[in-house]
């Protein structure tokens, strides 16, 4: 496409384009090469630039696990969900790696179109450094390998990076001012943050089902003040100069929502009544408790500079915690452990459609940052650095709602000693509708800080890792 | 449940078709024209409002029975209209009732607000007082009588910011049928500034060089309605709705919801729903366009609107009529990607939008781009990266655009409000339109 001469094609050429494939493929040869190119659109949405990408991610459908048990008449186990899973989403994948097409740029790669049904939620957590030269620059693919369940939804998929300050609409991943991608289609989306913190991202496509259906996670841009040494840290949550936002440990904490009769409808080709919409399952990290205090499944460090990249199978598929085989497609822990005098920063980002309340009981959580934004008033005027007034406070009680960030520290109190060989503290939606599965359905947003003796656990490696006890 | 034709169309994958019809059916090419989005004022500081019934229309075909509050003399309309005020007026506002049962407005935000009674020809001025029969609350304010009763109002504007103003009589389902609107009171330092500091300057005609510059000046109202209850009512102004029933299934904005929120203020195939909500802007640049825009938030409904804008973050600068500020004068306002507006709530938010990156065809994306036919695009796309340029389109596709603009939605992010009882991407959302840097050729 060129965006020099805008010139409509001939009526003859549109109904070409329309005319299957292999009109397309005997007509492709004699025509001019920018012609040809429109018509030839697999090869095009193919011919990826040479660098690498960063990352890459797929988009499908697939089945994850909440608790069987109490039912949701018709709606709840799913009857069409595979064992062990019981709720049908929409979703991503990482699939960093793997080329879009196979070896002879023909096909597509196998390994990777064999991912439909096998989407993951919440979507695979990704981080970006703060971009300073164009070596910062950010390459994220996304690819979109059509829903198994659905083939009748030809929908296509974007990724909206949620809250991403001055983006040309292009990149912004939202259809109507800009496009989507097509089943069978790469688009190649370029990030440039300038402004450190907790960010989330979702599809943009009919936002209202598939942001509901799963595809949203989280993402957050490291300041460029890591690595430099400032009040005792090396790693910080914004450029604030004082090492104020200084952490030892850093976990996402991502909280969306199932209305069971909505998945249901999606697996059920019916339509959900939007305005009914409520809250069945509450989710933290794509699972509901207890299930947010088993361990993160297993991932490749190498592969993990920029996201938590799940170990894959010779499939292609996502390797599960031996023994958690039900949480194969929600990979991510919510559990939290560290030792005591650390600080640890939680970054939560919402994507239900509901206020959350989110308590740590027994420890003052520090708020430094809302909606990827230092808690500091302008030093100057309007569009100025937030050098100004402190406007940082401590509470026990976050509340916010849908699609707002919080970043919060702690510092782990003293471990008192006990038979656990840890003292634990409870972080949970103070809604309790959202945070109580034992007694009506309800789904549930709550984890546990463990805080250990001294250094009883070693350094993170990547955000949300919980090392084992040395 | 209805179903309408537009419905049924909407029902599934075919949403955005049916956006594209509703937009067309909207006669949308008139919102190119410039002057026509943004607040507009009814200016005071006297003003003679008067209670009226009429019918609104929604987004899935339906309409809707209301009430609101008009001029005297003025048709029905919704919601009310925006009140503009200078700081340190003494306003006087006369309510006419012609509904079958009391009325009243109240002016939270404001000290003193008084009732001016008369003993003769001589004024009797109270304070304002809540009204109780047999000992119990019928109104937080002084009413005028049903079926042609006034009441008048006063209150000096003290401080400068956006307020509402609203029924407080049985509001539960006065304010439910439509009895709001916007409370303007603007500074004495300045008419293009939120409030007395001048860092909340906003973009105007009068400060930025070139004038072509428009004002940049606008307003989200934010909204619901449960049609049982509007139903109920219009079938019996006096039923007895169970409000414990209350369940909004549509959500708006400045009375409209998406498509219509995009159409001109004024348009005349809205008759009754003046006030669009369209956000056109200039890209903020150090001398062509030095200053933000500015938002007026305001949510007169029963629910939380954590409303999106995309490609900004907005400063909140002041809520609830008041500047965030220290004591001693120093900025302690925040940035919200989702700003948060509770019940009652009203919050003045500063944005602005630039190209981070300079991009344009001598500044390419560092990508392929991908040809249409591997594009899933929408209907104000300028099918190019760079703003100011029209790409190649595909043939008998009818574009919104007009001049290689940018649409940068912003929308209600509780997404479940995105909709109009089963028609999804409907509701309130909007959009900012970002013209190409002055001198362009987007038509004013």
């Amino acid at each position: 496409m060129s965006s020099k001469t805008p010139k409509n094609p001939s009526r003859r050429s549109f109904i070409k384009l329309v005319s299957g494939s292999m009109a397309i493929a005997a007509g492709a040869g004699l025509l001019p090469s920018a012609l040809r190119r429109q018509l030839s659109p697999i090869n095009d949405a193919m011919a990826l630039p040479t660098d690498p990408a960063n990352l890459f991610y797929v988009g499908t459908d697939g089945w994850i696990s909440l608790p069987q048990t109490p039912t949701i008449p018709t709606f709840h186990p799913d009857v069409l969900a595979p064992t062990p899973f019981s709720t049908y989403i929409f979703g991503f994948r990482n699939m960093t790696g793997l080329s879009p097409m196979d070896t002879g740029g023909v096909n597509m790669n196998p390994l990777v179109i064999g991912q439909k049904m096998k989407a993951q939620h919440n979507a695979p957590l990704f981080w970006v450094n703060e971009w300073e030269t164009e070596a910062d620059t950010f390459r994220l693919d996304l690819l979109n390998i059509g829903l198994q369940m659905r083939p009748d939804l030809t929908d296509s998929h974007s990724i909206h990076w949620h809250g991403f300050r001055n983006v040309i609409p292009f990149f912004d991943g939202e259809p109507t001012g800009s496009f989507a991608v097509p089943v069978g289609r790469v688009f190649r989306y370029i990030f440039k943050p300038r402004d450190p913190g907790t960010y989330m991202f979702h599809c943009h496509v009919e936002d209202t089902e598939h942001v509901h259906m799963g595809m949203t996670g989280l993402v957050f841009v490291n300041p460029k003040q890591n690595g430099q040494s400032i009040g005792g840290f090396t790693k910080f949550a914004y450029n604030d100069g004082d090492g104020s936002t200084g952490y030892n440990r850093q976990f996402a904490m991502f909280l969306s929502e199932v209305w069971a009769e909505a998945h249901w409808a999606d697996a059920h080709i019916q339509l959900p009544e939007w305005s009914d919409y409520k809250v069945d399952f509450a989710l933290l990290n794509g699972r509901v408790y207890p299930d947010t205090l088993q361990p993160n499944s297993p991932f490749n460090l190498a592969s993990s500079a920029h996201a938590y990249d799940t170990k894959r199978d010779s499939t292609g598929d996502l390797v599960p915690t031996t023994g958690q085989e039900h949480l194969q497609y929600q990979p991510l822990s919510a559990l939290v452990t560290c030792n005591a005098g650390e600080r640890v920063l939680l970054r939560f980002a919402n994507l239900g459609f509901k206020e959350t309340s989110m308590t740590l009981a027994g420890i003052k959580m520090k708020v430094v940052g809302k909606d990827a934004t230092p808690m500091r008033g302008f030093g100057g005027g309007y569009n100025s650095a937030r050098t100004g007034t402190d406007t940082s406070y401590e509470t026990n009680t976050l509340s916010f709602g849908a699609g707002e960030s919080i970043d919060a520290i702690f510092t782990a109190p003293a471990y008192i000693s006990e038979a656990a060989g840890y003292n634990t503290y409870v972080l949970y939606n103070r809604a309790y509708n959202r945070s109580d599965n034992q007694s009506g359905g309800a789904g549930s947003q709550r984890t546990e800080i463990r805080v250990y003796p001294g250094t009883t656990i070693s350094a993170q490696t990547i955000p949300n890792e919980n090392p084992t006890a040395a | 449940m209805k179903t309408s034709i537009l419905q049924k169309l909407s029902r599934r994958r075919v949403s955005p078709l049916a956006v594209a019809i509703a937009s067309l059916l909207a006669g949308l090419p008139i919102l190119s024209i410039a002057g026509t989005v943004g607040v507009v004022c009814s200016t005071g500081p006297n003003f003679n409002l008067e209670t009226k019934a009429g019918d609104i229309q929604l987004p899935d075909g339906n309409t809707m029975y209301m009430w609101g509050y008009s001029l005297q003399g003025q048709t029905f309309q919704h919601p009310g209209p925006v009140l503009c005020v200078n700081e340190g007026d003494t306003v006087n506002i006369t309510l006419t009732n012609s509904l079958a049962e009391p009325a009243s407005i109240m002016f939270p935000g404001q000290d003193n607000v008084m009732n001016v009674g008369f003993s003769g020809t001589t004024e009797v001025i109270v304070p304002v007082q809540p009204q109780f029969t047999s000992g119990r609350a019928i109104s937080l304010t002084n009413t005028a009588t049903a079926n042609g009763g006034t009441v008048q109002y006063r209150f000096v504007a003290g401080k400068p910011g956006t307020y509402l103003y609203e029924s407080g009589t049985n509001p539960q389902k006065q304010v439910r049928m439509g009895l709001f609107g916007t409370l303007v009171v603007r500074p004495s330092a300045g008419s293009d500034q939120l409030y007395i500091s001048a860092n909340s300057k906003f973009t105007t005609s009068i400060n930025t060089s070139p004038a072509s510059n428009w004002n940049e000046e606008f307003l989200v109202l934010l909204s619901e309605i449960d049609p049982y209850q509007h139903w109920a009512i219009e079938a019996n102004p006096l039923a007895a709705f169970n409000f414990n029933n209350y369940k909004p299934r549509y959500w708006l904005i400045n009375g409209r919801g998406l498509p219509d929120s995009i159409a001109d203020n004024n348009a005349t195939f809205l008759p009754a729903q003046p006030y669009g909500s369209l956000a056109r802007i200039h890209p903020l640049d150090a001398t062509k366009h030095p200053y933000p825009g500015a938002i007026r938030y305001l949510n007169v409904g029963s629910e939380d609107y954590p409303f999106h804008p995309h490609g900004n973050n907005g400063a909140v600068v002041g809520r609830d009529g008041r500047p965030l500020e220290t004591a001693s004068g120093r900025d302690s306002s925040f940035e919200k990607f989702v700003v948060p507006v509770g019940p009652g709530q009203t919050w003045d938010v500063l944005f602005s939008w630039h190209d981070a990156e300079n991009y344009s065809p001598a500044n390419p994306v560092d990508i392929n781009i991908p040809q249409i036919a591997n594009q899933f695009f929408g209907m104000f796309y300028n099918f190019s990266p760079y703003l100011g340029l029209q790409g190649q389109q595909p043939p008998n596709w009818s574009t919104l655009n007009t001049c290689g603009e940018y649409y940068i939605i912003s929308h209600n992010h509780a997404l479940y409000q995105l909709t109009s009882w089963g028609v999804n991407m409907t509701g309130p959302g909007t959009y900012t339109r970002v013209d190409p840097p002055l001198p362009n050729n987007c038509v004013l």
